[in-house]
C-alpha cells in the first residue's frame, strides 16, 4: 500500500461527480428564466431584450408611480395575508383533530380536509366561481380570500401536522395533569412548540396566494385584479417592459420570504 | 386516610384484558411500587388513576371521594414521565411555575415557592436554563420539582429513572427516598426492576398479567413470595420440583429429602414446588460445622462465579438439578474446582413450600 491514504469519502468516483453535474446543469436550467429577467428589468423602457443595452431604474420608478399597478400590489398583499391567516385559523385547530384525536373516521375527515390538494386547480377554480357567484361575493377581496383559504389550508395542515408529530404527546399529558384545561393545554404548551411548523406553513400560504393566477383570474374582476391577474392580462394586449421589473420585484419577494422561513427553522 | 383507592377497577381493550378487576388502597405518606414485568399492567393502572383512561369496571377514589370521571385536570395528582416531560420552550423556573400559574397563584407566592422547590431537589442554579440544558438526573429532579411545587394528593412515576444509566439511578433512588421521608408525600411508583423496588418501597405491588400477584411489605415479598412468579420475580431463587412427605419434609428432584417450614396447602403426596433463596445456602468447607444445618445435600461443583461483592457457586445434584449458593465475597475464600464433591447445606425454616401452580391462598 502506498503512503498517502485519503479519508473515506474524500474523493468522490466519477459516477458521484457526472451525477452532482448533471443536477447543477437542471437547476441552472430551471433557474434561468429567472435569472434572465432580472437584468432585462433594468434594462431601457422600449424594448424587452437579453443582454440589456442600457442601465436604468426606469422601469422599476413606473411601476412604482403607476396608481394601477400600486392598487393592484396592495391588493395582492391584503388577500395573501387574509388567506394566510384564514389557512392557519383552519390549518392548525384541523391538524391537531387529525394528529391527536382518536375517533372513527378520522382517515377519511384527513383525506377531505386535504381533497383542495388532488381536485385541479381549474376544476376548484370553477367551482369557487359558481359558489361565491351565488353569494354575490365573486369580484371581492373578500371572495378570493375564501377562495385562496380553500387553496392553502390543507398545506398548512401538512405542514402543522408534521409539527405535531414531532411534539412528544407526554408534553400534553402532563400539562392536563398539572391541572390545565385543554384551552390552557393548547395555548400554553402545544401552540408555542407549533410555532415554527405555523410559520413554514404560513410563509407557503402567503407566497401560494400572493402568485396564484388561474383561481384569481376566475374570482377577481377589473377593479380588484390582483398582481399575477394584471400582468397575465396586460400581456395580452401588449408585452410591456415593467413585467420585467414586477417579475423580478416578485422573485426578490419569494426570496426574502424563503430566507426568512429558513432562518426562523434554524432558530427553534 | 387511603390517598388513592381502587375498587374492582379494570380495563379491557376489545378482546385485551390489560387489567383484571383490582383493589388497591395507597395510605398518606406512603410509598408504594407497582412491580411486574412489561405489559403486566402497571402504566394501565397509573393512567386509570390519573384519568388518562377510563375504567371500563369499578371505581376509582382519590382522598376519599369517587373520582371514576373527575377528568385528569381536576384530579390534583402529580405525575413523573420517564422521559421527564419538560416543556423545552418553557425556562426551568417557568416548568416550575407552570401548576401554579394554571391555578392563579400570585406572582410572588410563585416565586417564593419555584426558589423553596428547586432548592430541595439541590438544583437553585439552573432556574434561567432551558430543559436541553440539563443532564437526565437534573431534568428529573426539575420533574420532580415541578410535581411537588403545587402539593398533589399523590405524585405518580413511570419508570422514572429508566433512561439513566446505572450508577445515576442509585443516586436519584437514594435521592428520591430522601425527599419521600422528608416531605412525606404518597408516592406511587412504576417498575419493572425489582431490586429498585425493594430497596424504595414501603409496600410492593406485584402484577403479573393484569392482576395483583402478591402485595405487601419487601421483607415479606421476598422472604415469603406465596407463587413461583413472586419468588421468581423477586431475588433469584432456588425452585424444585417436590413432593410432599408425611412426615411433613419434602423430596426434591434430586432426590434428597428435606425439611421445609409448614405450609397448610402442603398435605403429604402434595405435588409443590420447594424455593430457597440461594444466600440461604452455605458451602460446608473443612473445619465448618454443618450440624446446625438441618438440611444437607452433596453434590459435584459446576462453576463459581464472582460478582463483585458476592460470588455465586453452582452445584450439580443428582437428577438434573442444579443449585446456587451465593456468598459474601471474602479474600481468601477460596473459589470451586468444577467437578469438586461438595456439600451444602441450609436450614428449613428457609426452605419455602410453593404451590406447583397459582398461589397459596390468605
Ligand atoms: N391502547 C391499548 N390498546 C390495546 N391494548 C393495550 C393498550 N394499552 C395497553 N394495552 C395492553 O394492555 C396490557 C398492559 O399494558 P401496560 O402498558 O399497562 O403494561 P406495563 O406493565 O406498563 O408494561 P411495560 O413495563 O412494558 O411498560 C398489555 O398487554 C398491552 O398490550
Ligand atoms: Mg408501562
Amino acid at each position: 500500500m502506498g503512503g498517502g491514504e485519503k479519508p473515506v469519502g474524500a474523493a468522490m468516483n466519477p459516477w458521484g461527480i457526472f451525477s452532482t453535474t448533471v443536477a447543477w446543469f437542471i437547476l441552472l436550467f430551471l433557474m434561468l428564466p429567472s435569472f434572465v429577467v432580472v437584468p432585462m428589468s433594468f434594462g431601457g423602457k422600449f424594448e424587452m431584450m437579453f443582454p440589456p443595452t442600457t442601465f436604468d431604474t426606469i422601469l422599476y420608478e413606473r411601476f412604482f408611480s403607476t396608481g394601477n399597478w400600486i392598487a393592484t400590489t396592495i391588493t395582492s398583499f391584503k388577500v395573501a395575508i387574509g388567506a394566510t391567516v384564514l389557512a392557519l385559523l383552519l390549518g392548525v385547530p384541523a391538524a391537531y383533530g387529525i394528529v391527536r384525536g382518536t375517533y372513527p373516521g378520522k382517515k377519511i375527515v384527513a383525506l377531505f380536509l386535504l381533497s383542495p390538494i388532488l381536485v385541479p386547480v381549474i376544476v376548484l377554480a370553477l367551482g369557487m366561481y359558481l359558489y361565491l357567484a351565488s353569494f354575490k361575493a365573486t369580484g371581492t377581496d373578500f371572495g378570493l380570500i375564501i377562495a385562496h383559504g380553500v387553496l392553502t389550508t390543507p398545506f398548512v395542515i401538512v405542514t402543522c401536522m408534521a409539527g405535531l408529530r414531532h411534539i412528544d404527546p407526554n408534553l400534553e399529558t402532563a400539562a392536563t395533569i398539572m391541572g390545565a384545561s385543554v384551552m390552557q393545554t393548547f395555548f400554553k404548551v402545544t401552540l408555542p412548540l407549533l410555532k415554527s411548523a405555523m410559520f413554514a406553513g404560513g410563509l407557503f400560504a402567503f407566497l401560494m396566494s400572493f402568485d396564484e393566477v388561474v383561481v384569481a383570474f376566475f374570482i377577481t374582476e377589473a377593479s380588484t385584479m390582483t398582481l399575477p391577474v394584471k400582468m397575465y392580462s396586460s400581456i395580452k394586449w401588449e408585452i410591456s417592459p415593467i413585467l420585467a421589473a414586477i417579475s423580478s420585484l416578485l422573485t426578490f419577494l419569494s426570496l426574502v420570504v424563503c430566507l426568512i422561513g429558513a432562518a426562523a427553522q434554524k432558530k427553534s | 386516610m387511603a390517598m388513592v383507592g381502587l375498587q374492582r377497577a379494570g380495563k379491557r381493550y376489545g378482546d385485551v384484558v390489560a387489567l383484571h378487576e383490582v383493589d388497591l388502597s395507597v395510605e398518606e405518606g406512603e410509598f408504594v411500587t407497582l412491580l411486574g414485568p412489561s405489559g403486566s399492567g402497571k402504566t394501565t393502572m397509573l393512567n386509570l388513576i390519573a384519568g388518562m383512561i377510563a375504567p371500563t369496571t369499578g371505581q376509582i377514589f382519590i382522598a376519599g371521594k369517587d373520582a371514576t370521571n373527575t377528568p385528569p385536570n381536576k384530579r390534583g395528582l402529580g405525575m413523573v414521565f420517564q422521559n421527564y416531560a419538560l416543556m423545552p420552550h418553557m425556562t426551568i423556573f417557568e416548568n416550575v411555575a407552570f401548576p401554579l400559574r394554571v391555578r392563579k397563584t400570585p406572582e410572588e407566592e410563585i416565586k417564593k415557592k419555584v426558589a423553596h422547590v428547586l432548592n430541595l431537589v439541590h438544583l437553585p442554579q439552573v432556574a434561567n436554563r432551558k430543559p436541553r440544558e440539563l443532564s437526565g438526573g437534573q431534568q428529573q429532579r426539575v420533574a420532580l420539582a415541578r410535581c411537588i411545587v403545587y402539593n398533589p394528593t399523590i405524585i405518580l412515576m413511570d419508570e422514572p429513572l429508566g433512561a439513566l444509566d446505572k450508577k445515576l439511578r442509585e443516586q436519584m433512588q437514594l435521592e428520591l427516598k430522601r425527599i419521600h421521608t422528608e416531605l412525606k408525600i404518597t408516592m406511587l411508583y412504576v417498575t419493572h426492576d425489582q431490586e429498585e423496588a425493594l430497596t424504595m418501597s414501603d409496600r410492593i405491588v406485584l402484577l403479573n398479567d393484569g392482576r395483583i400477584e402478591q402485595m405487601g411489605p419487601p421483607e415479606e415479598m421476598y422472604f415469603k413470595p406465596r407463587s413461583v412468579f413472586a419468588a421468581d420475580f423477586l431475588g433469584s431463587s432456588n425452585i424444585w420440583d417436590a413432593t410432599i412427605e408425611s412426615d411433613g419434609g419434602a423430596t426434591i428432584k434430586s432426590g434428597d429429602k428435606v425439611k421445609i417450614k409448614s405450609e397448610a396447602f402442603a398435605k403429604p403426596g402434595a405435588k409443590a414446588k420447594i424455593m430457597v433463596r440461594p444466600e440461604n445456602i452455605n458451602v460446608i468447607r473443612q473445619g465448618d460445622d454443618e450440624s446446625r444445618f438441618e438440611n444437607r445435600v452433596s453434590g459435584k461443583a459446576i462453576d463459581t462465579l464472582i460478582l463483585g461483592g458476592v460470588i455465586k457457586h453452582y452445584v450439580q445434584l443428582a437428577n438434573d438439578t442444579v443449585i446456587i449458593s451465593q456468598e459474601l465475597t471474602r479474600s481468601g475464600r477460596r473459589s470451586l474446582t468444577p467437578g469438586q464433591d461438595v456439600r451444602l447445606a441450609w436450614r428449613p425454616d428457609d426452605t419455602l413450600p410453593l404451590p406447583a401452580t397459582g398461589k397459596m391462598e390468605g
